[in-house]
């Protein structure tokens, strides 16, 4: 502990100010623009969704969801495998055990919570804490700035749909006696389900970031989503059942948890087990892709036009 | 009446939430009506499943419930106003139970008329069927009322924890896994209806009316005495 | 009311080797103190562990080791002494659909108070809302809502009052009437112990300081009694005179003093370990050579500079 001499040499009313070199100096680097301001936004979003940066019990939620996901493209290869070893190779087609075309059926409530539970993270609490005119007195558009965060999303969504399905394929191809062979003649599939998953990541992001934007607490939020797919399912089962007839294929395509399963269907020529009774298929896939399109593009530029509006 | 039970019935009942619940909870009676005009009307397990454990036991009872437990307490933590209650000089008890209560009062009615509706038009106006369903729904809605009221005391991502419940547990796992039926609230107030109207629902193996309602009672208690410990070991914001 | 004996009694509140750790973060680190009636401050920088410890205090956080007891009894884990304690944290969110009123009646029922309602217009009379108690909070200002919250602190009539950086957001008015209000509540024979990391606060309130830097006590008592306590560090006495040089030359000699700083601008600061000496000699010194002082003002003689003493280190 050394003496220091204090120099308190000015009363304030002595003489005019004076600022000491204590150090501070100003940014003379390179000032980037809007599009490191996206990015770091996007990297930010990329951050929160997985629950990097905020201690232990933030990473449960969304590598639950993801490790369940993966769970279950893996449970269908090991199943797949033991059918070919049983009844020789092939089997497992011939069975029509689960396989690629039906898997983001089968997960798709999965995927669907998982949207209603992260993607509030990354918006809701902004607007509620007052951040959000942080980001936007920067050189940030309002829409920048959810582009961003959605896209953040998607790419989580994207990473958490694929991994199964490679998964999936991974294990398809080693179980197969020859996985060359297997590999040529299913190599196709690929790119099937790279599509089909990119057209459920999309959608669930989607609508989950609307409904994100219109509250600033998450819960409301991930309840409301998950009310939402949960409960429009069989009320339109029930009541296109009900009507029946064209009018009935129609209702049935407001089943939002199947929109994007439809396209699953077209892009594999196949029919899920979700849907396999639902009368909109009749609709034919045409009308079903286009539905689609339009289930995720108007969300987008509604979430798109509620956040250009905003102002710091 | 506790100046804690009105405080909650005030914090939970906001014009759009009410909405929202009055809602949620008409669904199944239109559903209801709908099955009964379509041609080939349901049997009574297709109804069962499909309507009253999937849907309403399994899904909107709970979502409900929810949403509304919430409010009770992990709105209050995550705004840091829980201290206005926890330093005041009563029983933790009287903290706890009056929110739990609150929950309730306010779910209650909603689900209780879905419930009573759904049933009196499918069943055609029962009366045993009609209470029996009733009855069964409101046990329900007690149960998840306060699994969800110590949750949202025990966790910050309460919300997130609670939908993966309702989502994989109540709506996957407590399908197919009989084992994991003894620990479904849905699965519960299944069984209390099974038991109060065994002629009508008297075709599943489910655990007697006796053991349903014992173990309903254990696990509720057990969830309330769960909620007053929590007050009182946890660190208030 | 200072940091006098208060006798036979027990301290109303005892920390005792208290510590809190999350993780590996140690937020308060084995401080130990009493309170006694009065105004006791709370300082330190931010993150220095201030809020923490209050919670600790208040029994709405628990210890990771060392215990805290208020009138001899544990604090944690015991409601009924909160009917004699009152608090106030440094979150600002209030039920906002609540009117003013309601707020501040609901505390007091909670907390057992008997007739309420005067009890009521008693503490808001004091916070001086009356006009805006049947308004709801939400379109209070930031400052009536701190006030309106104080009331509630103090409608139950608690003989110890807990406040987390009271001042915050508060405008000089309202700093005048509250530093008026908790004088006349501690002068009634009340505890008060508040937190701040605004030194002229905590200056013009407390009677007893309690210093907190990274988490740990830096120093307690009265910070003139700190002062000299640091007495490693010489005084900075600053001089104004007519002849400055001739002056310094004089007062070097001095036994009382350790060094003389002369400033370009014709002040000398003097450094001193006995500035009571130097009180007596400076005036005698300049007498017989004839310089006129027109100025002598210790220079450190404030919490700041202990402050900053301590905090440096």
């Amino acid at each position: 502990m050394t003496a220091q001499t204090i120099t308190h040499d000015e009363s304030p009313s002595a003489r005019g100010g004076t600022v000491f070199d204590t150090g501070y100096r100003s940014y003379t680097g390179r000032r980037e623009g809007r599009g490191r301001a996206r990015r770091a936004i996007f990297k930010d979003g990329l951050r929160t969704a997985l629950g990097f940066g905020r201690g232990g019990r933030a990473k449960v939620l969304p590598w639950l969801f993801i490790a369940v996901l993966s769970v279950i493209g893996l449970v269908f290869a090991i199943v797949a495998g033991a059918a070919d070893r049983l009844g020789g190779p092939g089997t497992a087609e011939r069975v029509n055990l689960p396989s690629h075309a039906d898997y983001y059926g089968i997960a798709s409530i999965i995927v669907f919570v998982f949207a209603a539970v992260v993607a509030p993270e990354l918006l809701c609490p902004d607007r509620r804490n007052g951040t959000i005119s942080l980001y936007l007195v920067r050189p940030l558009t309002g829409s920048d700035y959810v582009m961003s965060r959605w896209g953040a999303f998607l790419a989580v969504m994207l990473a958490a749909l694929w991994l199964p399905q490679v998964i999936l394929f991974f294990g398809l191809s080693a179980g197969d006696p020859a996985p060359v062979e297997y590999l040529r003649k299913h190599w196709l599939d690929i790119p099937r389900f790279l599509a089909a998953g990119a057209a459920m990541a999309a959608y669930a992001t989607t609508l989950a970031m609307l409904v994100a934007s219109f509250t600033t607490r998450r819960a409301y939020a991930s309840v409301f989503l998950v009310g939402l797919f949960i409960i429009t399912t069989p009320f339109t089962v029930g009541v296109a059942d009900e009507i029946g007839g064209t009018a009935g294929q129609w209702i049935s395509m407001f089943n939002l948890t199947n929109v994007p399963v439809h396209v699953n269907d077209v892009i594999f020529g196949d029919v899920s087990e979700v849907t396999e009774e639902a009368p909109a298929r009749a609709l034919g896939p045409a009308v079903l892709v286009a539905w689609y399109f339009v289930c995720t593009l108007v969300p987008a530029g509604l979430l798109w036009w509620r956040y250009r509006r905003l102002t710091p | 009446m506790s100046p804690v039970y009105r405080l909650a019935l005030r914090q939970l009942s906001s014009r759009w939430r009410l909405t929202i619940m009055a809602v949620l909870a008409a669904m199944p009676v239109i559903i209801a009506v709908l099955m009964l005009r379509s041609k080939e009307a349901p049997t009574v397990d297709e109804f069962e499943s499909a309507i009253l454990s999937a849907m309403l036991a399994g899904s909107i009872a709970p979502l409900v419930v929810l949403a509304i437990a919430a409010a009770a307490f992990a709105n209050e933590v995550e705004d840091r106003t829980l201290a206005n209650l926890t330093l005041a000089p009563i029983a933790r008890w009287k903290i706890a139970v009056p929110k739990l209560l609150a929950t309730i009062t306010i779910a209650a009615p909603f689900i209780a008329l879905s419930a009573f509706a759904t049933s009196y038009v499918a069943f055609l106006g029962d009366s045993t069927a009609t209470a029996a369903v009733t009855v069964s729904a409101l046990v329900g809605v007690a149960l998840y009322a306060s699994a969800f009221v110590w949750l949202g005391l025990v966790s910050t991502q309460a919300i997130g924890i609670g939908l993966l419940y309702i989502v994989l547990w109540e709506g996957f796992f407590s399908g197919f896994v009989s084992g994991v039926r003894l620990l479904s609230i849905r699965h519960y107030a299944i069984a209390v209806m099974h038991g109060l109207d065994e002629r009508r629902f008297a075709v599943h193996d489910h655990v007697s009316l006796a053991v349903a309602v014992t173990l309903s009672a254990l696990v509720f208690a057990g969830f309330v005495v769960l909620s007053i410990r929590r007050l009182r070991r946890m660190d208030v914001p | 009311m200072s940091d006098s004996m208060n006798g036979t009694s027990q301290p109303v509140i005892r920390v005792d080797g208290v510590s809190r750790w999350f993780g590996s973060v140690v937020a308060v680190s084995d401080v130990t103190f009493d309170v006694s009636p009065g105004i006791t401050g709370l300082l330190g920088p931010n993150g220095a562990g201030k809020t923490t410890l209050l919670r600790m205090m208040t029994g709405l956080a628990a210890t990771s080791s060392g215990t805290v007891t208020v009138f001899g009894q544990p604090v944690r884990d015991n409601p009924p002494l909160y009917r004699r304690l009152g608090v106030m944290s440094e979150h600002e969110t209030v039920y906002g659909f609540m009117k003013g009123r309601e707020f501040v009646r609901m505390m007091g029922h909670l907390r057992g108070v008997e007739d309420l309602e005067n009890a009521v217009d008693r503490a808001i009379a004091l916070v001086d809302l009356a006009e805006v108690q049947h308004r709801p909070m939400d379109t209070y200002s930031r400052g009536m809502r701190q006030r309106m919250r104080l009331a509630a602190t103090l409608v139950h009539d608690p003989e110890i009052l807990i406040l987390d950086e009271p001042l915050n957001g508060a405008d000089p008015r309202q700093r005048v009437h509250f530093t008026r209000l908790l004088r006349q509540l501690a002068a009634a024979g009340r505890t008060i112990v508040l937190s701040s990391h605004i030194l002229e606060e905590v200056e013009q309130l407390a009677d007893t300081v309690l210093l907190i830097v990274n988490g740990k006590l830096a120093a307690s008592g009265g910070f003139r009694a700190i002062r000299a306590a640091l007495n490693e560090r010489p005084y900075h006495v600053r001089v104004v005179c007519d002849s400055p040089r001739q002056l310094a030359a004089a007062v070097v000699e001095l036994d009382s003093v350790d060094a003389v700083h002369v400033d370009p601008d014709g002040a000398i600061v003097i450094l001193s370990r006995n500035v009571l000496a130097l009180q007596i000699e400076l005036p005698r010194l300049a007498q017989s050579a004839s310089i006129r002082l027109r100025r002598v003002e210790p220079l450190d003689d404030s919490l700041e500079s202990v402050f900053g003493y301590l905090v440096e280190q």
